[in-house]
C-alpha cells in the first residue's frame, strides 16, 4: 500500500509511541502528542498500538492513494473527505487506488492521526520511528512531510489486519458500521485538565495556588510540540531557591522566572531547572494535545493514587478495545 | 547508638508522573553526590525491578522510569506503583549490595579556538583583561566532570571551569550556533551537540560529533565522564572533520 502527499498541511510528521531508552542522553520522548487517537487509529486497522502513524496538524492537507489502502484515522484536527463524501473516523476504511483524500477543517481540535494496515514503513532510529525535527532524526529523514513524499506500509500484515482488508475489499470506498468510540474514554468536560501537585508545589504563594485551580489559562501563540505557553494569572513564589536541573517529562507544568507557565509536551527537553507546580494526569494529555492557541482550560487537582488508577483503567479499556476489534473479524 | 555509614547515601523519593519517580540525593552540585548517584544508578541497572524502563541522572537526582502495568502486577509490597517502587529503591539502598563500579572515561575534545569558530573569544579575553592564549590555557588546563546530560541530545553539563573565565550570556542570543561550538555561560562551559539558537559566548569549535543518532550510544559523553579540551589549529580541525 502506498500514498503520495499532495499537500502536507501545517505540520505533518511520522510518530509512534516515542522513544524512552535514550532519555539519559537527553533524547526526548517525542511520539504522538495525542497518543490515544494514534492508538485507536492503529487498533482500527488491526495494528499494534506502537505502529507509526501520520500526525497531521489542523487541516489543509491532501494525499493520493497510489494503491488500494486500508487506513483509519482519529483525532480532532480534521475530517477526511473524498470529494464531498465524509469518511468516518475511528474505524477501518478501504480506499481503492487513485482516490484523492483531503483533510478538511474540524474546529474542535488540532491533531489528527492516520494509521495504515501494517504501519508506515520507516527505519527505527534509537528504537522508534518518531520524528524529532529539532535534531533531524526519526520519521521520514528527520523532517516533516512535504508534497511529493511517498509513504508505503509494512507489507507483512497481522492476521487481524489481513482479515479486515479481505472483509472490506471492494471496488469502492468501504467501511464497517461500527467504530471504536474514543469519546467514551474521554471525560465529558474537555476543558478541565486533571493535575497532581508537583514536587515544588509549596514553593508558590497561597493566592497563586488558588488562582491556579480557579482561573482559566489560555493556550498562547508560542505553543508547539515541545510545550505550550499558558497565559493567565502570574504565579508568585514564596521560596526563591534555585532548583538544580532535574528530569521533567511531558505533562510537567513549569513556572518560569517571570511567573509565567509552560506545559511541557511530547518533544520537551528531558531536564529543566524551573520549579514545577503540577503534573498533568497522563490520561488528560490527549486532551491537551488537541488544544489550540486561544483555548481556555481549567486545572483540577487529583492525588497521585487517583492519577495512577485513571492510568491503569485507561490501559485496561484500551486492551479491551483491541479484543473487541478482533471479535468483529473472528 | 547506631553509627551512620558514610558510604550509604540518604535520599528522599518524590512522584514525577504515573511512569516515573525521582530520587533526591540533596540539593547541591558536588562530586560526592555525582558518585552516589552513579553508584546507585549502576546498582539499580544490575538489580532492576519488574517493569523498570530507564533512568535519568541529573545534578542531585536520579529519575526512574517504569511501566505501571508491569509494576502493579509485580509482587513488590505496596498498594500502588509509587509505594511499590519507593519501597524497592529504599531497600536496595539499605542493602549492602556492592555495585560493580562504572568507571567514567576521560574524553579528549580537540577544539580550534578563536577565528570564525570562536567569534566571542576576543571580546571575552578583553572583558577579563586576559590575552587570548591565557583564555585558551585556562580553558584547557582543567579536567572537567560531566555532571549530567540534558538540554538537547548529547549536551553535557560540565563542572569546575576556572572562575576567571565566568562570563554572562550574550544579551541577544544568536539564531544559529553550529554543532560542535564550544561556549561559556556564567560558571559553565559546554559543547553544542546540534545546530541550535543560543546565548552562550562561543570561543571555539570541535570537529567531533557530540551526538550521532545512527550510533548505538548516540551521545559521546555520559554523566560521570571526565573531559579535557585540547587546542588544535585549523589544519588539524579540517583533517579531523574530514576523517
Amino acid at each position: 500500500m502506498q500514498i503520495r502527499i499532495v499537500k502536507p498541511g501545517l505540520l505533518s510528521t511520522i510518530q509512534d509511541m516515542g522513544r524512552d531508552l535514550y532519555l539519559s542522553q537527553a533524547v526526548p520522548v517525542s511520539g504522538a502528542m495525542d497518543s490515544l487517537s494514534a492508538r485507536i487509529a492503529n487498533k482500527a486497522v488491526g495494528n499494534t498500538d506502537n505502529e507509526a502513524v501520520i500526525e497531521f496538524t489542523y487541516a489543509d492537507a491532501e494525499f493520493i492513494a497510489e494503491t488500494d489502502l486500508l487506513i483509519a484515522y482519529a483525532g480532532d484536527g480534521a475530517i477526511l473527505k473524498v470529494v464531498d463524501q465524509k469518511l468516518p473516523p475511528e474505524r477501518p476504511i478501504y480506499i481503492p487506488a487513485g482516490t484523492n483524500i483531503k483533510l478538511t477543517n474540524n474546529p474542535t481540535g488540532s491533531r489528527t492521526y492516520m494509521a495504515i494496515a501494517g504501519g508506515w514503513d520507516l527505519p527505527d532510529v534509537l528504537g522508534s520511528k518518531s520524528t524529532f525535527i529539532t535534531a533531524g532524526f526519526g520519521g521520514l529523514e528527520g523532517r516533516s512531510l512535504k508534497a511529493g513524499d511517498q509513504l508505503t506500509n509494512i507489507d507483512k500484515l497481522s492476521s487481524i489486519a489481513q482479515k479486515i482488508f479481505d472483509n472490506l475489499n471492494a471496488e469502492h470506498i468501504n467501511y464497517p458500521n461500527w467504530s471504536i468510540p474514543r469519546q467514551l474514554l474521554l471525560p465529558a468536560d474537555r476543558k478541565s485538565i486533571r493535575v497532581v501537585a508537583a514536587n515544588e508545589f509549596d514553593w508558590f504563594d497561597k493566592q497563586s495556588i488558588v488562582d491556579f485551580f480557579t482561573i482559566p489559562y489560555v493556550i498562547g501563540q508560542r505553543s508547539n510540540r515541545m510545550g505550550y505557553h499558558l497565559e493567565g494569572a502570574i504565579i508568585n513564589r514564596v521560596k526563591k531557591d534555585e532548583l538544580l536541573s532535574t528530569a521533567v517529562t511531558p505533562g510537567t507544568i513549569q513556572i518560569t522566572g517571570n511567573g509565567s507557565m509552560v506545559l511541557l509536551m511530547a518533544d520537551c527537553q528531558i531536564t529543566g531547572g524551573y520549579p514545577r507546580i503540577a503534573q498533568v494526569a497522563a490520561v488528560d494529555m490527549p486532551l491537551c494535545a488537541q488544544l489550540k492557541p486561544g483555548d481556555a482550560i481549567y486545572f483540577k487537582q487529583i492525588n497521585r493514587d487517583e492519577a495512577e488508577m485513571l492510568y491503569l483503567e485507561r490501559e485496561r479499556d484500551l486492551q479491551r478495545l483491541t479484543t473487541a476489534v478482533q471479535y468483529k473479524f473472528l | 547508638m547506631a553509627t551512620q555509614s558514610l558510604t550509604k547515601p540518604t535520599f528522599s523519593i518524590y512522584y514525577l508522573s504515573e511512569r516515573a519517580v525521582t530520587i533526591d540525593f540533596g540539593q547541591q552540585i558536588a562530586e560526592h553526590l555525582l558518585d552516589a548517584i552513579s553508584d546507585f544508578n549502576a546498582l539499580l541497572h544490575q538489580h532492576p525491578f519488574a517493569g523498570f524502563c530507564t533512568t535519568v541522572p541529573a545534578y542531585a537526582t536520579l529519575t526512574v522510569f517504569f511501566d505501571p502495568l508491569a509494576v502493579i502486577k509485580s509482587a513488590m509490597p505496596g498498594a500502588g506503583c509509587f509505594e511499590k517502587i519507593s519501597g524497592y529503591l529504599t531497600n536496595l539502598n539499605q542493602q549492602k549490595k556492592k555495585s560493580i563500579k562504572t568507571i567514567g572515561t576521560t574524553v579528549t575534545i580537540p577544539v580550534c579556538y578563536g577565528g570564525a569558530f570562536g567569534p566571542d573569544l576576543e571580546e571575552l579575553a578583553h572583558l577579563h583583561q586576559l590575552g587570548i592564549t591565557d583564555v585558551v590555557k585556562l580553558h584547557t588546563s582543567v579536567i572537567y566532570t560531566v555532571y549530567m546530560i540534558g538540554f538537547v541530545p548529547g549536551f553535557a553539563y560540565l563542572g569546575d571551569m576556572d572562575e576567571r573565565l565566568a562570563t554572562p550570556r550574550k544579551a541577544a542570543p544568536r539564531p544559529v550556533i553550529p554543532a560542535g561550538s564550544v561556549g561559556i555561560a556564567g560558571q559553565q562551559t559546554g559543547v553544542y551537540p546540534l545546530q541550535t539558537p543560543g546565548g552562550w559566548q562561543i570561543i571555539g569549535q570541535t570537529p567531533l560529533k557530540l551526538f550521532d543518532a545512527t550510533k548505538l550510544q548516540p551521545s559521546l559523553l555520559k554523566a560521570g565522564d571526565k573531559v579535557v579540551f585540547k587546542p588544535i589549529n585549523l589544519k588539524e580541525f579540517n583533517q579531523l572533520a574530514s576523517g
